[in-house]
């Protein structure tokens, strides 16, 4: 008699239960949509008018990357300046690699965060995408902050007279020696390449390993040296090394530099080296186990940092340029505006004039190492006492002649992510210079 | 009595139904139509009709290999991972004095996630202080060394090892079932004079039938979504050696940007993990009595 009641009871609570769960997501999703339509429409009435412009940005700069601190520093400060104007919603992501996947998937539903960081492609898949706003009216208001940025940096964002990015960095990218081994080895930082293979034998006769190379994740290290010897190679590899998106990777400067890579996998660097990370080889180095490694500025506070190199290696290390008196020298893609809204654009503009403004950049400077896109922003002297080797490494920009971009920075996303598959096959011998250069060209060819 | 009960059921299947409508059959749709477009991220899909598998079949080498790496891996995973955890839960079910401690720690690397344990994996084979290059050098040549992941002689080798013998999920599933069998049937076993051996192989395996078609479409299809360790570990390579169909839909459609030849891709796999599992519920004779 009572299990009709009972049953009926238990069917009650239930349908009440998933009834008050669904329309609590409906409220909350409401009350989000709702959130957004007064602050995108609030500011008719008085009191929304006052409240802060909320802002989606996500970033990778957090935990243990290099500039994590420096993107802590940047937000802490727009927030004490301009918070009751724009609130900033960071979500953090754990890595480079997940943030650009992040917002790829975002992209192709048509819904990315309200600043983006263009790296890796994802200036190209916005761009395409019209998910992007151009920086030429901002950037017309406001003469002092486009002066800050400077006609280069904002060339290298620039397609069809639109600014689609702001560049918050400068990369000029040599490579840090470690003085003990050259001065054992009784070497200097290599003029020739000839020399630089000699200076190699050199150091391996004298029992060190003088590379600390990588072909994991975006093979940086070894990329580094790659684009180096490609764009000293005469006037077709400086074109190549300075050209966006090159499809034809074909190329007799191409394929001698793969052969010269081959030599240095096979001979000149550490067991690992092959499939290994940024991190084996940053360590090989910093722990003294290799006698060079290609890398950009914002790895000299590793060099005194006891959590990564054995006291007073900061002291051990050179910075040098590359042979043919080069220099990697790139702009960061930087920021782009992803709002949709005149409101959140507003806002996303805001927030990006203060991160690549001259404040901004001094931020960057002194807590990331990054060095500025303005010749205003000048190391403090307190910097300059902390890390003598970063004055060294602008000694060094400035004294070079011929310049050329990162691979990351030229090439399609695809091509990035084939290193670490074709280095392996190169080195095992399951494919020529010309086969994986050709395998290049036919990767860059899929990139959509 | 089912029909009295149908406005109940209805209503009790009705938030599943709609989960898997909103979360499953939506997408599923929405793939299978994408499938045939040109599609990239941020640009609307662009109907081509069967290109992208005109493509697949006739003109990827990459996918012919990662479709061949991901069947091997899926009958490795489906015989030798179940064949081991059959074992395992047989040796237990024997309940020596071990046994708990032994079930324990054979589930260690189940519960901890794919990532880390491929970066275990990558301490450990490390060709310049991995432990197992150490361990070969105190026994042969000091200078030793291999690149046990970026080798092809060792590579697909070396990542099938990080998954195929830790079965510790199939030892517990049919470790249950073990312990469901008629203390009875082992009795009439024992009087009749059959030995351990005999009543292992003309009983409890048979007796398991069920659930070890369970195991094998379980361990088969996790072969259809294993991606974090390969990736952690060689990311597809050396070459493409190691590069199976998740991988591979990842790279077409993150870093080609190319989703509509990613989604062929995808109507590929779940085709194939249904012809796999329709093939393994008959051969199993799955859901079907015991006798």
């Amino acid at each position: 008699m009572n299990r009709p009641r009972y049953k009926t009871g238990i069917t009650l609570a239930s349908a009440l239960l998933l009834a008050m769960s669904i329309s609590a997501c409906g409220a909350e999703n409401s009350a989000n949509k709702g959130g957004a339509a007064t602050e995108g429409s609030g500011n008719a009435a008085a009191p929304a008018a006052k409240a802060p412009v909320k802002i989606s940005y996500l970033t990778f700069r957090v935990g243990t990357h290099a500039s994590a601190k420096m993107e802590e520093e940047q937000i802490k400060q727009f927030n004490a300046k301009y918070g009751n104007e724009v609130e900033v919603v960071v979500e953090e992501i754990p890595s480079d690699a997940a943030y650009v996947d992040k917002i790829k998937i975002l992209a192709a539903s048509g819904d990315v965060p309200d600043v983006v960081m263009g790296k890796d492609g994802i200036n190209d898949v916005l761009i395409k995408g019209n998910l992007a706003t151009p920086f030429n009216e901002y950037l017309d208001k406001d003469a002092e902050w486009k002066a800050a940025i400077g006609e280069d940096a904002l060339a290298s964002n620039t397609r069809d007279g639109k600014v689609w990015a702001i560049s918050d960095q400068k990369q000029n990218i040599g490579y840090f020696y470690n003085k003990d081994m050259f001065d054992q080895t009784g070497i200097k930082p290599a003029e020739t390449w000839d020399e630089f293979m000699s200076n190699n034998e050199k150091l391996k006769a004298a029992g060190f390993v003088p590379l600390a190379l990588m072909t994991g994740e975006n093979a940086w290290t070894s990329n580094l040296i790659l684009a180096a010897r490609i764009g000293t190679n005469g006037e077709n590899g400086k074109t190549f090394m300075n050209t966006l998106h090159p499809t034809d990777f074909n190329t007799p400067e191409m394929i001698q530099a793969l052969n010269m890579m081959k030599e240095l996998l096979e001979k000149y660097t550490t067991k690992d080296a092959l499939g290994a990370g940024y991190a084996n080889a940053a360590n090989a180095f910093s722990q003294g186990k290799a006698a060079m490694i290609a890398n950009g500025p914002w790895m000299i506070g590793d060099f005194s940092d006891p959590t990564k190199s054995s006291e007073g290696f900061d002291k051990k290390v050179g910075v040098a340029a590359y042979p043919n008196n080069s220099l990697i020298s790139t702009y960061e893609v930087g920021y782009m505006i992803g709002a949709k809204t005149p409101e959140t654009r507003d806002a996303a503009e805001k927030f990006i004039k203060f991160k690549t403004g001259l404040e901004g950049q001094t931020l960057a400077l002194e807590y990331g190492n990054v060095m500025p896109v303005s010749s205003e922003v000048q190391p403090s002297d307190a910097l300059k006492q902390k890390y003598p080797i970063m004055v060294e490494s602008i000694t060094v920009a400035q004294k070079t002649q011929l310049h050329y971009r990162t691979l990351d920075s030229i090439v399609y996303p695809n091509v990035t992510d084939a290193w670490k598959n074709l280095y392996p096959k190169l080195v095992a011998g399951k494919a020529t210079a010309e086969d994986i250069a050709k395998e290049l060209t036919e990767i860059a060819a899929k990139n959509k | 009595m089912v029909r009295k009960n149908r406005g109940y059921i209805t209503l009790f299947l009705l938030p599943t139904v709609l989960l898997f409508i909103l979360v499953y059959a939506v997408s599923l749709v929405m793939l299978f139509g994408t499938s045939f477009t040109e599609w990239s991220a941020g640009r609307s899909p662009v109907f081509i009709g069967l290109t992208n598998y005109i493509k697949l079949f006739t003109d990827d080498a990459d996918f012919r290999q990662s479709a061949l790496n991901t069947g091997i891996w899926v009958v490795l995973q489906s015989t030798i991972h179940v064949a081991i955890g059959t074992l395992f839960a047989i040796i237990l079910s024997m309940k020596e004095f071990y046994w708990k401690f032994a079930r324990t720690v054979y589930m260690f690397p189940n519960i901890i996630s794919g990532a880390a344990v491929g970066m275990l994996f990558l301490c450990m084979l490390n060709p310049d202080f991995g432990a197992v290059n150490s361990i070969a050098r105190l026994f042969g040549n000091a200078d030793y060394s291999q690149n046990w992941f970026m080798d092809y002689a060792t590579a697909f080798f070396s990542v099938t090892m990080t998954w195929l013998p830790y079965a510790a999920v199939v030892t517990i599933l049919i470790l249950a079932e073990i312990a469901a069998i008629p203390e009875s049937l082992y009795e009439s076993a024992r009087i009749d004079g059959a030995s351990t051996l005999k009543i292992n192989l003309y009983i409890v395996i048979p007796m398991l039938r069920n659930i070890i078609g369970t195991c094998v479409i379980l361990s088969g299809t996790s072969m259809l979504q294993k991606m974090d360790i390969i990736l952690m570990t060689t990311g597809g390579g050396p070459g493409n050696e190691t590069m199976n169909l998740p991988i591979y839909i990842y790279k077409t459609a993150l870093m080609d940007n190319n989703f509509g030849y990613s989604n062929s891709v995808g109507v590929f796999l779940i085709g194939f993990g249904l012809i796999f599992v329709l093939l393994c519920r008959n051969l199993f004779r799955i859901g079907s009595s015991q006798n």
